[in-house]
Protein backbone atom coordinates (compact mmCIF):
# COMPACT_ATOMS: atom_id res chain seq x y z
CA UNK A 1 0.00 0.00 0.00
CA UNK A 2 2.65 2.32 1.08
CA UNK A 3 4.75 1.54 -2.04
CA UNK A 4 1.92 2.50 -4.19
CA UNK A 5 1.18 5.59 -2.25
CA UNK A 6 4.58 6.39 -2.82
CA UNK A 7 4.89 5.56 -6.83
CA UNK A 8 1.71 7.90 -7.31
CA UNK A 9 3.69 10.41 -5.50
CA UNK A 10 6.91 10.29 -7.75
CA UNK A 11 4.64 9.87 -10.76
CA UNK A 12 2.96 12.98 -9.50
CA UNK A 13 6.19 15.26 -8.63
CA UNK A 14 6.85 13.85 -12.11
CA UNK A 15 4.23 15.68 -13.66
CA UNK A 16 3.82 18.07 -11.71
CA UNK A 17 6.36 21.32 -12.12
CA UNK A 18 7.77 23.28 -9.29
CA UNK A 19 6.78 26.88 -9.00
CA UNK A 20 9.49 28.25 -9.94
CA UNK A 21 9.97 27.06 -13.18
CA UNK A 22 6.16 28.02 -14.33
CA UNK A 23 7.12 31.54 -13.60
CA UNK A 24 9.90 31.30 -15.88
CA UNK A 25 7.66 29.66 -18.66
CA UNK A 26 4.78 32.74 -17.76
CA UNK A 27 7.54 34.92 -18.38
CA UNK A 28 8.73 33.68 -21.65
CA UNK A 29 5.08 34.40 -22.55
CA UNK A 30 3.85 30.78 -22.10
CA UNK A 31 0.25 31.98 -21.21
CA UNK A 32 -0.72 28.85 -19.80
CA UNK A 33 2.21 28.84 -17.15
CA UNK A 34 0.35 31.34 -15.26
CA UNK A 35 -3.24 30.06 -15.55
CA UNK A 36 -1.96 26.93 -14.06
CA UNK A 37 0.14 29.05 -11.14
CA UNK A 38 -3.10 30.83 -10.50
CA UNK A 39 -4.96 27.30 -10.10
CA UNK A 40 -2.67 25.78 -8.38
CA UNK A 41 -2.76 29.06 -5.76
CA UNK A 42 -6.27 30.03 -5.88
CA UNK A 43 -7.51 28.39 -2.67
CA UNK A 44 -5.91 30.23 -0.67
CA UNK A 45 -5.97 33.40 -2.00
CA UNK A 46 -9.55 32.35 -2.20
CA UNK A 47 -10.13 31.84 1.31
CA UNK A 48 -7.77 34.83 2.87
CA UNK A 49 -10.36 37.51 0.52
CA UNK A 50 -13.27 35.48 1.74
CA UNK A 51 -12.15 36.26 5.44
CA UNK A 52 -12.07 40.08 4.95
CA UNK A 53 -15.39 40.21 2.97
CA UNK A 54 -18.54 38.57 3.42
CA UNK A 55 -19.69 39.43 0.42
CA UNK A 56 -18.86 36.73 -1.98
CA UNK A 57 -18.74 38.62 -5.58
CA UNK A 58 -16.52 41.15 -4.10
CA UNK A 59 -14.34 38.61 -2.62
CA UNK A 60 -14.00 36.95 -5.94
CA UNK A 61 -13.19 40.08 -7.65
CA UNK A 62 -10.48 40.99 -5.25
CA UNK A 63 -8.99 37.32 -6.21
CA UNK A 64 -9.16 38.07 -9.54
CA UNK A 65 -7.56 41.79 -9.34
CA UNK A 66 -4.71 39.72 -7.29
CA UNK A 67 -3.59 37.49 -9.92
CA UNK A 68 -3.81 40.11 -12.41
CA UNK A 69 -1.40 42.26 -10.24
CA UNK A 70 0.82 39.39 -9.63
CA UNK A 71 0.84 38.62 -13.55
CA UNK A 72 1.86 42.48 -14.33
CA UNK A 73 4.39 42.23 -11.29
CA UNK A 74 5.74 38.72 -12.30
CA UNK A 75 9.20 40.52 -13.63
CA UNK A 76 9.84 41.80 -10.37
CA UNK A 77 9.71 38.31 -8.40
CA UNK A 78 12.64 36.95 -6.86
CA UNK A 79 13.04 33.07 -6.28
CA UNK A 80 13.97 34.08 -2.78
CA UNK A 81 10.63 34.13 -1.78
CA UNK A 82 7.84 30.93 -2.47
CA UNK A 83 5.84 32.40 -4.40
CA UNK A 84 2.72 31.49 -2.41
CA UNK A 85 4.23 34.16 0.69
CA UNK A 86 4.82 36.70 -2.44
CA UNK A 87 1.52 36.33 -4.12
CA UNK A 88 -0.36 36.53 -0.28
CA UNK A 89 1.69 40.00 0.23
CA UNK A 90 -0.21 41.19 -2.85
CA UNK A 91 -3.68 39.68 -1.80
CA UNK A 92 -2.95 41.29 1.47
CA UNK A 93 -2.79 44.61 0.16
CA UNK A 94 -5.60 44.66 -2.01
CA UNK A 95 -7.85 43.27 0.72
CA UNK A 96 -6.23 45.96 3.11
CA UNK A 97 -6.63 49.25 0.30
CA UNK A 98 -10.60 47.87 0.23
CA UNK A 99 -11.18 47.46 3.89
CA UNK A 100 -10.00 51.24 3.97
CA UNK A 101 -11.91 52.25 0.90
CA UNK A 102 -15.39 51.01 2.28
CA UNK A 103 -14.51 51.70 5.94
CA UNK A 104 -18.18 52.54 7.42
CA UNK A 105 -19.28 54.24 10.76
CA UNK A 106 -19.78 51.21 13.54
CA UNK A 107 -22.90 52.61 13.74
CA UNK A 108 -24.13 51.96 10.56
CA UNK A 109 -23.10 48.45 11.00
CA UNK A 110 -25.11 47.94 14.48
CA UNK A 111 -28.46 47.06 12.98
CA UNK A 112 -31.23 44.52 13.54
CA UNK A 113 -30.21 40.82 13.93
CA UNK A 114 -32.46 38.59 11.81
CA UNK A 115 -34.56 35.41 13.03
CA UNK A 116 -31.58 33.08 12.20
CA UNK A 117 -28.82 35.12 13.51
CA UNK A 118 -30.21 35.46 16.93
CA UNK A 119 -30.74 31.19 16.79
CA UNK A 120 -27.04 31.37 16.11
CA UNK A 121 -26.74 33.23 19.13
CA UNK A 122 -29.00 31.90 21.38
CA UNK A 123 -27.05 28.41 20.34
CA UNK A 124 -23.78 30.02 21.42
CA UNK A 125 -25.50 31.00 24.73
CA UNK A 126 -26.92 27.92 25.56
CA UNK A 127 -25.47 24.33 23.60
CA UNK A 128 -22.27 22.62 24.31
CA UNK A 129 -18.95 23.35 22.95
CA UNK A 130 -18.54 20.52 20.65
CA UNK A 131 -22.54 21.45 19.51
CA UNK A 132 -21.31 25.19 18.54
CA UNK A 133 -18.50 23.67 16.82
CA UNK A 134 -20.72 21.29 14.65
CA UNK A 135 -23.62 23.68 13.88
CA UNK A 136 -20.93 26.37 13.02
CA UNK A 137 -19.16 24.44 9.99
CA UNK A 138 -23.66 24.65 8.31
CA UNK A 139 -24.61 27.76 8.94
CA UNK A 140 -24.29 30.54 6.68
CA UNK A 141 -25.74 32.97 9.45
CA UNK A 142 -22.62 32.19 11.62
CA UNK A 143 -20.19 33.30 9.15
CA UNK A 144 -22.85 36.19 8.37
CA UNK A 145 -22.78 37.22 11.86
CA UNK A 146 -19.08 36.69 12.50
CA UNK A 147 -18.24 38.93 9.60
CA UNK A 148 -20.83 41.81 11.02
CA UNK A 149 -18.40 41.37 14.39
CA UNK A 150 -15.50 42.31 12.49
CA UNK A 151 -16.73 44.53 10.46
CA UNK A 152 -16.65 46.93 13.84
CA UNK A 153 -13.30 46.69 13.97
CA UNK A 154 -10.87 49.35 12.09
CA UNK A 155 -9.05 48.24 9.12
CA UNK A 156 -5.83 48.10 10.55
CA UNK A 157 -7.30 46.18 13.50
CA UNK A 158 -8.29 43.52 11.47
CA UNK A 159 -6.09 43.07 8.99
CA UNK A 160 -3.81 42.42 11.65
CA UNK A 161 -5.93 39.65 13.43
CA UNK A 162 -7.06 38.05 10.32
CA UNK A 163 -3.23 37.63 9.18
CA UNK A 164 -2.23 36.86 12.98
CA UNK A 165 -4.65 34.37 13.99
CA UNK A 166 -6.05 33.14 11.19
CA UNK A 167 -2.97 33.61 8.87
CA UNK A 168 -0.46 32.43 11.45
CA UNK A 169 1.44 34.92 10.43
CA UNK A 170 4.51 36.05 12.75
CA UNK A 171 4.39 39.68 14.06
CA UNK A 172 7.85 40.26 11.55
CA UNK A 173 6.21 38.89 8.34
CA UNK A 174 3.07 41.60 9.16
CA UNK A 175 4.95 43.91 9.88
CA UNK A 176 7.20 43.44 6.19
CA UNK A 177 4.15 43.00 4.48
CA UNK A 178 2.18 45.80 5.56
CA UNK A 179 5.19 48.17 6.01
CA UNK A 180 4.67 48.77 9.59
CA UNK A 181 6.73 48.56 12.76
CA UNK A 182 6.69 45.53 15.17
CA UNK A 183 5.41 47.74 18.17
CA UNK A 184 2.18 48.88 15.81
CA UNK A 185 1.68 45.48 14.91
CA UNK A 186 1.27 43.92 18.94
CA UNK A 187 -0.46 47.17 19.39
CA UNK A 188 -2.96 47.10 16.96
CA UNK A 189 -3.84 42.87 17.73
CA UNK A 190 -3.74 43.69 20.90
CA UNK A 191 -6.57 46.42 20.58
CA UNK A 192 -8.54 44.42 18.03
CA UNK A 193 -8.84 41.45 20.50
CA UNK A 194 -9.73 44.22 23.25
CA UNK A 195 -12.53 45.67 20.71
CA UNK A 196 -14.04 42.16 19.72
CA UNK A 197 -14.18 40.49 23.00
CA UNK A 198 -16.25 43.53 23.96
CA UNK A 199 -18.66 43.51 20.94
CA UNK A 200 -19.36 40.08 21.43
CA UNK A 201 -20.08 40.19 24.97
CA UNK A 202 -22.87 42.71 24.07
CA UNK A 203 -23.91 40.81 21.67
CA UNK A 204 -24.39 37.94 23.03
CA UNK A 205 -25.68 39.51 26.71
CA UNK A 206 -28.60 40.90 24.60
CA UNK A 207 -29.30 37.83 23.22
CA UNK A 208 -29.60 36.78 26.88
CA UNK A 209 -31.51 39.55 28.09
CA UNK A 210 -33.81 38.64 25.40
CA UNK A 211 -33.78 34.91 26.11
CA UNK A 212 -34.89 36.12 29.69
CA UNK A 213 -38.00 37.98 29.27
CA UNK B 1 -9.79 11.18 32.54
CA UNK B 2 -7.55 13.71 30.84
CA UNK B 3 -4.64 15.61 32.24
CA UNK B 4 -5.99 18.27 34.12
CA UNK B 5 -5.66 22.08 32.36
CA UNK B 6 -5.36 25.37 33.42
CA UNK B 7 -7.44 28.37 31.88
CA UNK B 8 -3.60 29.84 29.86
CA UNK B 9 -3.56 26.53 28.69
CA UNK B 10 -7.77 26.07 27.66
CA UNK B 11 -7.15 29.34 26.35
CA UNK B 12 -4.88 28.57 23.82
CA UNK B 13 -6.67 25.67 22.55
CA UNK B 14 -9.27 27.32 21.34
CA UNK B 15 -8.24 27.67 17.88
CA UNK B 16 -7.27 23.86 18.21
CA UNK B 17 -10.42 22.57 19.46
CA UNK B 18 -12.08 24.83 16.53
CA UNK B 19 -10.41 22.90 14.18
CA UNK B 20 -10.94 19.55 15.76
CA UNK B 21 -7.00 19.54 16.16
CA UNK B 22 -6.63 18.16 19.76
CA UNK B 23 -6.14 14.36 20.82
CA UNK B 24 -8.83 12.82 22.25
CA UNK B 25 -7.46 13.22 25.39
CA UNK B 26 -6.11 16.89 25.04
CA UNK B 27 -10.18 17.42 24.14
CA UNK B 28 -11.39 15.95 27.48
CA UNK B 29 -9.36 17.79 29.25
CA UNK B 30 -10.39 20.76 27.63
CA UNK B 31 -14.12 20.11 27.98
CA UNK B 32 -13.61 19.49 31.72
CA UNK B 33 -11.93 22.52 32.09
CA UNK B 34 -14.75 24.64 30.38
CA UNK B 35 -17.36 23.11 32.21
CA UNK B 36 -16.01 23.69 35.70
CA UNK B 37 -14.64 27.40 34.76
CA UNK B 38 -17.49 30.07 34.06
CA UNK B 39 -14.83 32.85 32.70
CA UNK B 40 -13.31 30.32 29.98
CA UNK B 41 -16.58 28.79 28.77
CA UNK B 42 -17.87 32.62 28.52
CA UNK B 43 -14.73 33.21 26.34
CA UNK B 44 -15.03 30.42 24.59
CA UNK B 45 -18.75 31.59 23.76
CA UNK B 46 -17.37 35.01 22.66
CA UNK B 47 -14.71 32.97 20.34
CA UNK B 48 -17.42 31.09 18.82
CA UNK B 49 -18.70 34.48 17.18
CA UNK B 50 -16.01 35.18 15.21
CA UNK B 51 -14.22 32.03 14.74
CA UNK B 52 -16.69 30.80 11.93
CA UNK B 53 -14.85 33.45 9.67
CA UNK B 54 -11.41 33.78 11.10
CA UNK B 55 -10.63 29.68 12.12
CA UNK B 56 -12.94 28.04 10.05
CA UNK B 57 -11.18 27.07 6.19
CA UNK B 58 -14.59 26.36 5.07
CA UNK B 59 -17.90 28.89 4.22
CA UNK B 60 -20.83 27.24 4.05
CA UNK B 61 -23.08 27.75 0.80
CA UNK B 62 -25.65 30.53 1.62
CA UNK B 63 -29.22 28.48 1.83
CA UNK B 64 -32.04 30.19 0.74
CA UNK B 65 -33.20 31.37 4.04
CA UNK B 66 -30.14 32.95 3.98
CA UNK B 67 -30.30 34.49 1.17
CA UNK B 68 -30.34 38.87 1.49
CA UNK B 69 -33.89 39.02 -0.06
CA UNK B 70 -35.02 36.68 2.67
CA UNK B 71 -32.75 38.08 5.21
CA UNK B 72 -34.71 41.08 4.26
CA UNK B 73 -37.81 40.10 4.70
CA UNK B 74 -37.08 38.65 8.28
CA UNK B 75 -38.10 40.66 10.82
CA UNK B 76 -35.59 41.76 13.57
CA UNK B 77 -36.23 40.66 17.25
CA UNK B 78 -35.59 42.91 20.08
CA UNK B 79 -32.14 42.06 21.50
CA UNK B 80 -31.06 43.74 18.21
CA UNK B 81 -32.39 46.86 19.13
CA UNK B 82 -31.38 46.74 22.58
CA UNK B 83 -28.23 46.52 21.45
CA UNK B 84 -28.86 49.50 18.97
CA UNK B 85 -30.08 51.33 21.81
CA UNK B 86 -26.81 51.24 23.51
CA UNK B 87 -25.33 52.63 20.14
CA UNK B 88 -28.48 55.64 19.71
CA UNK B 89 -27.35 56.27 23.58
CA UNK B 90 -23.83 56.94 23.04
CA UNK B 91 -24.35 58.73 20.19
CA UNK B 92 -27.23 61.41 22.00
CA UNK B 93 -24.47 61.69 25.04
CA UNK B 94 -21.67 62.54 22.59
CA UNK B 95 -23.95 65.25 20.58
CA UNK B 96 -25.02 66.28 24.00
CA UNK B 97 -21.43 66.39 24.92
CA UNK B 98 -20.09 68.23 22.30
CA UNK B 99 -23.11 70.97 21.89
CA UNK B 100 -22.33 71.74 25.93
CA UNK B 101 -18.60 71.83 24.98
CA UNK B 102 -19.61 74.58 22.39
CA UNK B 103 -22.09 76.63 24.59
CA UNK B 104 -18.96 76.74 27.08
CA UNK B 105 -16.69 77.60 24.96
CA UNK B 106 -19.42 80.49 23.60
CA UNK B 107 -19.89 81.98 26.98
CA UNK B 108 -16.04 81.80 27.39
CA UNK B 109 -15.21 83.73 24.36
CA UNK B 110 -18.40 86.20 25.40
CA UNK B 111 -16.92 86.87 28.45
CA UNK B 112 -12.97 87.35 27.23
CA UNK B 113 -14.24 90.04 24.80
CA UNK B 114 -17.39 91.78 26.72
CA UNK B 115 -14.82 92.21 30.27
CA UNK B 116 -11.86 93.99 29.05
CA UNK B 117 -13.58 96.67 26.67
CA UNK B 118 -15.16 97.68 29.57
CA UNK B 119 -12.71 98.10 31.93
CA UNK B 120 -10.88 99.89 28.86
CA UNK B 121 -13.90 102.23 28.54
CA UNK B 122 -13.65 102.88 32.23
CA UNK B 123 -10.00 103.41 31.56
CA UNK B 124 -10.50 105.96 28.80
CA UNK B 125 -12.86 107.94 30.19
CA UNK B 126 -10.81 108.72 33.07
CA UNK B 127 -7.71 109.84 31.65
CA UNK B 128 -7.61 111.74 28.56
CA UNK B 129 -4.62 109.95 25.51
CA UNK B 130 -1.59 112.46 25.69
CA UNK B 131 -0.39 111.75 21.70
CA UNK B 132 2.66 113.63 20.24
CA UNK B 133 1.80 114.77 16.79
CA UNK B 134 4.77 114.72 15.42
CA UNK B 135 5.05 112.30 12.38
CA UNK B 136 7.90 112.36 9.79
CA UNK B 137 6.17 111.07 6.35
CA UNK B 138 8.84 112.59 3.78
CA UNK B 139 12.33 112.39 5.67
CA UNK B 140 14.55 115.31 6.80
CA UNK B 141 13.91 118.88 5.00
CA UNK B 142 10.01 118.06 3.89
CA UNK B 143 8.78 117.31 7.74
CA UNK B 144 5.35 117.41 7.66
CA UNK B 145 3.52 116.95 10.98
CA UNK B 146 0.37 116.06 12.10
CA UNK B 147 -2.00 117.37 14.62
CA UNK B 148 -4.02 115.94 17.44
CA UNK B 149 -7.27 115.94 15.49
CA UNK B 150 -5.30 114.46 12.27
CA UNK B 151 -4.73 117.21 10.45
CA UNK B 152 -1.75 118.63 8.82
CA UNK B 153 0.37 121.37 11.30
CA UNK B 154 2.03 123.49 9.66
Amino acid sequence: MLAIARSVERRWSATVKPDQELIAEALNGQAGAFAELASRHRAPVERLCQRFFSDHELARDLVQESFLKAFAALKTYRAEMPFAAWLRAIVINLCYDELRRRRRKPEELVGDFTEPELDWMQLVNTASPEDIVAAAEERRNAHDLAHRLLDMLKPDDRTVLVLKDSEDMSVSEIAATLGWSEAKVKIRAFRARQVLRKHAERMLSAERRWAAR
Amino acid sequence: MGCAMNCFEARRDFRAFWRRELSSERREAFLAHLRGCPGCDGAFRNFALSAPVMHSDVTPERRREDSPRVREAVPARRPAMAYRATARRREWFSISAAAMALAAGVVAAYLSVSAPVGNLNDVLSQQEPQVEPVVDLFGPGTAQTFNQDGGFAG
